[in-house]
């Protein structure tokens, strides 16, 4: 008898781990296999020097490392994301923030249109942006061109993707055009996550427009609004497909960012090493602004 | 005071309605631009198609459009499938172990989240190629799933964190068994974050760029953004036929977007929480 | 009708034990209701009987049956949850016919079964009904009827009746004594709340931090509480706490000076009682239906009403009566609780005399232990 009850209770616990095991085991190997062995993977290979096809790995140390540091390409690059990063998150989170506003309280009729069309090109793919933007903004064929003639303007000489000096911004432009919508929709639903009863309350205690937005709109909206820039921030970190098909990092690398650059090293020069060591900044940037958003969120 | 008001109220519409036109005009001139001809794109930038022709659409199917399109479907359903699959059953083992094991095991998951694509690229390349598993549309998936999982997985974690226990006990009572319970009273339940998951993954994979470009490089198994892309050096002049392409690719989604909007915002919703 | 034994359980988790040791027997058909305040182990217990917890210790049986390591469907055992737990996406007939198409009983047996149930709760138009259209009242009904479905060994209740309106509980306080009286099964029943624990229950456990405080029926508990604890938790108004001090003890009776009294009574203590020396502190108790009429051998205290509630054919009143306080209650901030038999007509600040008889004070020591009880008068 005793003997019974003292075996009962490990057989069905024990297929009970078993279970578990194997209902995690499947996103475990997916996740260590293809992302945590990969990262792990870069970080080694970025003290080697190596082509894709040889399997012979030259170990440089922090070779690769110190011709990042002496590239001007690379500076240029990180350069170009620090640029898009910062762009992005004043005019797409504030953009997004104002339209969200309105939205939320100032306009009645047409806010359901209003809020499906900015949302829409958050659903097309960054290919289709960049190709309809090449198309708007083409030298010879593009509207845009024709809009600004026609309105007695010079166009850019080298077109506003070809000209280095005018071609970051216009991705900042196309970035905003495709991401406001996000932005907006998110903060919207922080908005109206604040319930109505504390505006009444806050009324009642003498706080009205600009005193109820500042003590509790902001306070409200303020986890949605760091969510929203950590987004943003890493969508200027990882921008990639944009770049790649507008500009293609040109002209002249003025658009180059860490993501083109280290494909261009890795897969049209042959230069693993080089792109790995790239990554790994790229990597450790992305790691630390995810435990920004750890920390920040957590503290909220 | 009203009229104060009236002219706030005005605007704030003008805001509203500028920036909606501001994104509606590229929309409209990807499809407007899908029905001109070559002749009208040169000569009538701003203008309407002369006439409606879909000659555009047949040279964009003629070029594979259409094996492009059912290698995105393909591709999209098995990936979202197996993300949504893999991560809920992983997120509901998670969020009912208490213990410090499997709380390192949630963040070991969560921390591919960290991980930018971009950052992996060249071991990917190696690894996948080194399994034989480049230009596979099959093959894709498995990565696309890896990359969907981390996210999903804290999607799901945070439902079930707040997932009532008592009516998984009373299914324990009424003689369910672990898997049961998960089976048939958690999962059938789980229908909103399920609905997010799915949403969330779709977009993400139907437009998937940087792992089709580098892992499929027969335009046999490319998808739709990898496939169009790879065109364009053929048929660089032929606007109407690329602008035709990028509307087949583009149009399932609005679609699904417009239909199912309200899952959209509340998934949307739970982001900022 | 098979009865529930628990034998020394304990319930430890990684930083607080919850169960500390806890014992007793529902015998057969009893309805068992377990009380106390919250985070007094009541609930831990409960869910360890269903085998929703795993007891760190001790063992838990069902007529004789050791099921202290059973899995929960397995142990003969039904549950009501407090929130009802129905099942959302099923309808109410699924809902109470889910655990027997579990167990892989013929269709047709089941469809008896929920009839039964449906019938005996009185909710047969709403079978086809999801829980979502159901008052609340009608979810609790579905939840018994789930567990009256699966005729188990033993019910038990989680407090199920905490998320009712004030009518509807005690109309389902009622409702479940006829179920009891008419399934005759046992039953197990935790709350913290007072009123359903004396209604309801054929013996009462009192729980508190983790040890069960006393057993028995709710007018012997009432009655003769064995400490401060349970004297104070049954009854409400709560009992008044008065501090006293021993000034003479010999044979059978203790002579006590009461803060705020104007003279030592002396008091008589239970035979088994130890007899405390002079100068322990003690603490007299008196319940706020025990106040005297102003008959000979009372004391007149003057007070001043601080608040009436008045209940149309009952009135409680508190008092103000100086440095006569009572101590271990929070809310009252001191004034002692009255209770009338009738309507009366005064108003806060009126004076009023309280009048009391020593023989109506419970006593207890130093450690809360009762000394002695008043006699019941009826």
């Amino acid at each position: 008898m005793t003997d019974v009850t003292q075996q009962e209770p490990r057989s069905p616990r024990g297929r009970r781990d078993v279970l578990s095991g194997a209902m995690l085991l499947p996103a475990l190997v997916l996740v260590g296999l293809f992302i945590l062995a990969p990262a792990a993977y870069a970080i080694v290979g970025s003290f080697f020097e190596f082509t894709i096809t040889s399997r012979n790995w030259v170990f440089v140390g922090f070779g690769n490392y110190a011709r990042a540091a002496g590239d001007p390409v690379f500076w240029t690059a990180l350069r170009n994301n620090a640029f898009l990063i910062v762009g992005s998150a004043i005019t797409q989170v504030g953009l997004g923030t104002i339209l969200a506003a309105i939205l939320d309280r100032g306009v009645r009729r047409g806010n359901a249109i209003y809020r499906t069309i900015i949302f829409m090109p958050v659903v097309v793919s960054s290919i289709a942006v960049a190709f309809v933007w090449i198309l708007i903004l083409d030298p010879n064929v593009g509207p845009l061109n024709a809009i600004v003639k026609s309105l007695g303007f010079r166009p850019p000489k080298l077109g506003w993707l070809g000209d280095p000096q005018i071609s970051l911004w216009m991705l900042l432009v196309i970035a905003a055009w495709q991401n406001v919508g996000f932005q907006m929709i998110l903060v919207l639903a922080g908005l109206q996550s604040i319930p109505k009863e504390l505006y009444e309350a806050a009324a009642l205690d003498g706080a009205r427009g600009f005193r109820a937005f500042r003590y509790i709109t902001l306070p409200g909206i303020r986890n949605v609004l760091i969510v929203g820039t950590l987004i943003t921030v890493v969508g200027g970190l990882k921008v990639f497909d944009l770049v790649f098909v507008t500009t293609g990092g040109g002209p002249a690398n003025a658009t180059q960012v860490l993501g083109t650059y280290s494909y261009l090293q890795a897969f049209r020069l042959g230069n693993m090493g080089y792109a790995n060591a790239m990554s790994v900044v790229l990597l450790a940037i992305a790691v630390l602004f995810g435990w920004l958003q750890l920390r920040l969120s957590r503290k909220a | 005071m009203t009229s104060r008001y009236r002219l706030v109220s005005i605007g704030l519409h003008l805001v509203m309605t500028v920036w909606t036109l501001f994104v509606l005009a590229p929309l409209c001139l990807m499809f407007v631009a899908a029905f001109k001809s070559q002749a009208d794109i040169f000569t009538r930038p701003l203008g309407l198609p002369k006439t409606l022709t879909f000659a555009a659409f047949e040279r964009a199917w003629g070029i594979g459009i259409g094996g492009f399109l059912f290698n995105s479907l393909v591709v999209t359903a098995l990936s979202v499938t197996l993300i949504v699959v893999v991560s809920a059953l992983a997120a509901y083992v998670l969020a009912r172990a208490s213990s410090r094991r499997m709380q390192a095991l949630y963040l070991l998951i969560v921390a591919g989240f960290a991980v930018p694509v971009q950052s992996v690229l060249v071991p990917l390349y190696q690894f996948v190629s080194a399994a034989g598993l480049l230009n596979s549309q099959i093959a894709i998936v498995i990565p696309y799933a890896a990359y969907g999982i981390p996210f999903t997985t804290m999607l799901f974690y945070a439902f079930f964190l707040e997932f009532p226990r008592e009516l998984e006990e009373a299914a324990r009572l009424d003689g369910c068994s672990r898997f049961q319970v998960f089976w048939r009273i958690v999962l059938p339940l789980s229908g909103p974050v399920v609905a997010s998951a799915a949403i969330f993954q779709a977009v993400f994979n139907w437009n998937e760029f940087i792992l089709a470009l580098m892992l499929l490089t027969e335009t046999r198994v490319r998808t739709l953004p990898v496939g169009i892309y790879g065109l364009i050096g053929q048929y660089s002049a032929d606007w109407p036929a690329l602008m035709a392409g990028l509307a087949i690719a583009t149009l399932p989604l609005l679609v699904v977007f417009v239909a199912a909007q309200r899952h959209f915002v509340r998934s949307m919703s739970g982001l900022g929480k | 009708m098979p009865s529930l034994q628990i034998d020394s359980v304990v319930k430890s988790y990684e930083s607080f034990t919850a169960i500390k040791g806890v014992s007793f027997t529902a015998e057969p058909g009893e309805f068992v209701v377990m009380v106390g305040p919250s985070g007094c182990g009541k609930s831990t217990l409960l869910r360890s009987i269903a085998g929703l917890e795993t007891i760190t210790s001790g063992a838990i049986r069902i007529d004789g049956r050791d099921i202290t390591h059973a899995e929960p469907s397995d142990r003969g055992v039904a549950m009501v949850f407090q929130n009802y737990a129905l099942y959302p996406h099923m309808t109410v007939a699924e809902n109470i016919g889910f655990a027997l198409k579990m167990a892989g009983r013929p269709k047709t047996e089941i469809a008896a079964a929920v009839a039964k149930a449906a019938k005996i709760l009185r909710i047969e138009e709403h079978l086809h009904k999801t829980p979502k259209q159901l008052s609340g009242g009608q979810k609790q009904r579905v939840a018994i009827g789930r567990a009256i479905t699966r005729a188990p060994d033993v019910f038990l209740f989680d407090e199920p009746l905490s998320n009712l309106d004030a009518a509807l509980r005690s109309q389902m306080r009622v409702e479940l004594g006829r179920l009891h009286a008419e399934l005759k099964a046992t039953m197990v029943y935790v709350t913290h709340d007072q009123t359903e624990a004396m209604t309801m229950a054929t013996r009462i456990v009192v729980m508190n931090a983790g040890r069960i405080e006393q057993v028995g029926a709710p007018l012997d508990l009432y009655n003769r509480p064995r400490n401060r604890f349970v004297a104070g938790f049954l009854g409400s108004p709560r009992m008044n706490f008065i501090k006293g001090r021993v000034v003479a003890a010999g044979g059978m009776g203790v002579t006590v000076q009461a803060e705020g009294l104007p003279m030592p009574i002396q008091l008589e203590i239970e035979p088994d009682a130890d007899l405390p020396t002079i100068g322990d502190a003690v603490t007299l108790g008196l319940r706020a239906e025990m106040f005297g009429q102003g008959a000979p051998g009372e004391i007149a205290i003057p007070a001043r009403v601080a608040v009436v509630e008045g209940l149309g054919r009952e009135t409680l009143l508190y008092a103000d009566a100086g440095d006569l306080k009572t101590f271990d209650s929070e809310s009252q901030d001191g004034y002692l609780a009255a209770h009338r038999a009738s309507q009366v007509m005064l108003r806060p600040g009126d004076p009023l005399t309280l009048s009391i008889d020593p023989a109506a004070f419970y006593l207890f020591d130093a450690n809360d232990r009762t000394l002695r009880f008043p006699a019941v008068s009826a």
